[in-house]
């Protein structure tokens, strides 16, 4: 069993090593990049017209720092070899610096190094010091348009998302991590607390829909389930939003956000009435997601197994109704529910950018998705490597939680 | 669907009536009302959609000018269902009808009322509803953000009001139902075309082929997929058929997971075996023999694949990622009905999600139906 699972996460890795690749190759091999659009604005700033890329390079920016912007952005190595920077198995240069031979110049550290020439290539030693060699930096000459030589230094280090470096973002300058991080608890105090929500109005409703099954309410309440089955949750968020947040019709609820722009200041009461009332919409529309299913699927489970022969023995057995329900057909009915969790947390962890669009919260489905629309790289494979691991340790979570509740199910 | 097992073979005559499965099946659908009115109901809305040109539509029936007679809103009912921009089609210039300095396309509301003033024998018939979907404010008369039956300069009322751009609500809603829809079946028609055959090559032969192919499903069906069909076509902006080719492309992995199952289930039954044994070519048991009694689960599914390819559809133009602008289109109109909801746009959202609803809910309906004649069980289930 305990073989079982942990051949399951080591299955994750190569899983998790293609889907990265392919969103790495798509987004890499694209056209219109953060180059282009960095060339275009420089472009701009240098008051040039509108031309072709070529007659940019050829005329307004200096070809050194077209370059210079390439290797910033790691473009100039292959598609493959940016990949294993990004996944952190190739060192990539951490500092650069391209200067004349024994310039001193101040780096990241703190200290001043230079290169200085000697048998056939140039040692890099610390300026202050110059007995001092910094073995780490590397070096290789370049010849500049005007003929100087030139040393470019650099000094390289294992940066990628493996050490937890996910690159700065390009639109925010900021690190990704830390953007992410200031997104997460929006998107899962939403996720956490419909996902609660979900579960206990889906189980109630499929078990009631299971005793009085046939009944005129069981009918009525199928219509509801079958038309949340078909509306997807951002829709049907801009009809609650466009109902009951706009002065068109009931203006019960804020118009979206996560909290007051005043939220700080608030009383502790008042807190709790604006942060609730900010979440009772797109709390509904996170939850029509799984409702449909999870409450058709208690109803089913439920009917199944209230059919069964151990429920008739039951019942002439004499034990009371309430108990053969509750004790005998609950325990396995909830199985199937069970083990539909580990796949809704996915759903409810990354968020919705849809639902978090709709209602202009700042989470991290939003983030996302703007970093799609502004070729914020970093942001976006952050993105795909949270959602993939999510969607892969949901999956595995999925079967654990079914073989914790039901002793005779033995994967191997 | 089932209508497709309406096939009789000849049982006229006898007393007893011998039906086959299928012919079951679909007497039970017949009985189960709310899925075969659904049905009924959106088959001959979808008919009618095609019709849309000469519906609803700025352009006139007919039109005759000096003893010449022109048909110009025929013109665009060849235009669909194939979804460029709708009207690229040569036009009837202004000038040639007597509009006097009007090179581009004939203005027919205006050259009516004009034709009605002179009072000669020159006639215009417009359609019933005489807005078209991409007609937007450089047309005179056309006012961005009119609210339904408020806009003043038009004889005949907007019903559902106009969007940012001065377009007709109510003409764009009726087009985007024909585009919507016309989208999720192709979607649900070439997920099909891919699944089906993956997913039996990896049921019936299984071992290496199996094993690949399900790492790949694995890699798959755990990217974002929404998300990466975003990044696509921000970057390509790709047409209707390009972009119906991505949405099945990711949308594929159900009906082959369901299909593989299938045949590695039918795969160890006799008939099988007595088919290999007489020599019949493998190609053959898996087409002949083993799809027909494979197809239970997947006649199922399809009417949820074309709700989940209208979803997708919607929510990509919502984010502004659908088909290229001016496609007539419902999740674009809420885009904009949200984005200045403080203006109180409500008809901007409200009424292309009505008839989005409207659409996936008689779909489910359907699926439902198609559901429960399919299925033994006496309670009703999803998916």
């Amino acid at each position: 069993m305990l073989e079982y699972f942990i051949r399951r996460l080591l299955l994750t890795i190569p899983t998790f090593i293609g889907c990265t690749i392919v969103v790495y190759a798509i987004v890499s091999t694209a056209p219109g990049g953060p180059l282009d659009m960095q060339l275009q604005a420089l472009k701009r700033g240098s008051g040039g017209e509108t031309g072709t890329a070529s007659n940019v390079q050829g005329q307004n920016i200096p070809p050194e720092a077209v370059e210079e912007l390439k290797r910033f952005y790691n473009f100039d190595k292959p598609i493959p070899v940016q990949y294993m920077m990004w996944l952190g198995i190739m060192k990539r240069d951490a500092e650069s610096f391209t200067l004349k031979p024994d310039e001193p110049r101040l780096v990241g550290n703190g200290i001043r190094i230079k290169a200085v020439a000697g048998n056939g290539g140039y040692t890099i030693v610390d300026a202050d010091n110059p007995s001092q060699v910094l073995s780490d930096w590397l070096w290789e000459t370049k010849k500049m348009p005007s003929g100087e030589m030139k040393v470019r230094i650099f000094r390289q280090e294992y940066s990628g998302i493996l050490n937890g470096n996910f690159g700065t973002s390009y639109t925010y300058r900021k690190p990704v991590m830390e953007l992410v991080q200031s997104r997460i608890p929006i998107s899962t105090q939403f996720g956490i607390i419909s996902l609660v929500l979900s579960y206990i109005v889906c189980v109630y409703l499929g078990i009631q829909k299971a005793l009085r099954h046939n009944s005129t309410f069981d009918f009525a309440s199928s219509t509801i389930v079958f038309i949340a089955y078909s509306v997807p949750g951002w829709a049907l968020g801009a009809v609650l939003l466009v109902f009951f947040s706009t002065e068109s019709f009931l203006p019960l609820f804020p118009l979206g956000g996560f909290e007051d722009k005043m939220y700080s200041e608030f009383s502790f009461i008042d807190k709790v009435i604006d942060r609730a009332s900010h979440f009772v919409l797109p709390l509904i529309a996170y939850m029509i997601g799984g409702f449909a299913t999870l409450t058709m699927l208690m109803k089913n489970s439920l009917l199944d197994n209230l059919s069964q022969d151990y429920i008739r023995t039951a019942f002439a057995k004499g034990i009371r109704e309430q108990r053969v329900i509750w004790l005998h057909a609950m325990r396995n009915s909830i199985i199937p529910i069970a083990a539909n969790m580990g796949y809704l947390i996915g759903v409810f962890l990354t968020g919705s950018y849809l639902i978090e669009s709709v209602f202009g919260i700042d989470g991290i489905g939003k983030l996302s998705f703007e970093a799609v629309v502004a070729r914020d790289y970093p942001i976006v494979f952050c993105f795909t490597v949270i959602s993939v691991s999510v969607t892969l340790v949901g999956s595995i979570l999925s079967d654990l939680i079914l073989s914790l509740v039901d002793p005779r199910i033995r994967f191997k | 669907m089932a209508a497709s097992s309406t096939s009789s073979d000849g049982n006229a005559g006898g007393k007893q009536e011998i039906l086959t499965i299928n012919q079951r099946r679909w007497r039970k659908f017949k009985t189960l009302k709310r899925g075969y009115f659904s049905l009924v109901f959106l088959c001959v809305l979808y008919a009618i959609s095609f019709f849309l040109p000469i519906l609803i539509n700025n352009k006139a029936l007919y039109v005759s000018y000096n003893g010449t007679s022109y048909f110009p809103a025929f013109r665009d009912l060849l235009d669909l269902p194939l979804i460029g921009p709708i009207g690229g089609t040569p036009f009837i210039s202004g000038e040639t009808l007597g509009q006097t300095g009007n090179k581009a396309e004939a203005l027919y509301r205006d050259l009516q009322v004009q034709y009605e003033q002179e009072g000669g024998a020159n006639t215009v018939v417009m359609p019933l509803y005489p807005y078209g979907p991409i007609e937007d404010i450089s047309v005179a008369g056309n006012e961005p953000y009119c609210g339904p039956f408020e806009s003043k300069n038009n004889s005949v009322p907007r019903i559902l009001g106009t969007d940012d751009r001065g377009r007709d609500v109510f003409s764009r809603m009726a087009y985007g139902f024909l585009i919507s829809l016309s989208f999720a079946l192709l979607v649900a028609v070439i997920e099909y075309i891919i699944g089906v055959p993956i997913g039996a090559v990896m049921g019936y032969f299984g071992g290496w082929i199996d094993i690949i192919i399900q790492r790949f499903m694995e890699i798959w069906s755990s990217l974002p997929y929404l998300f990466l069909i975003i990044i696509i076509v921000s970057i390509y902006r790709p047409n209707f058929g390009i972009l119906v080719v991505l949405v099945s492309a990711f949308a594929w992995l159900g009906v082959t997971a369901q299909l593989r199952a299938q045949f590695y289930r039918e795969k160890t039954r006799d008939y099988v075996a007595a088919a290999i044994s007489i020599g019949v070519p493998t190609w053959k048991i898996l087409i002949k023999h083993i799809l027909p009694n494979s197809l239970v689960p997947i006649i199922t599914f399809f009417p949820f694949a074309v709700v989940s390819g209208i979803s997708a559809l919607v929510s990509l133009e919502f984010l502004g990622f659908g088909l290229a602008p001016p496609t007539p289109s419902w999740g674009e109109m809420v885009g904009v009905g949200l984005r200045e909801i403080t203006s109180g746009y409500w008809w901007l959202v409200l009424a292309p999600l009505s008839a989005m609803f409207t659409t996936l809910i008689l779909i489910v309906f359907i699926g439902e139906g198609v559901r429960e004649a399919y299925d033994p069980k006496t309670f009703s289930r999803l998916r």
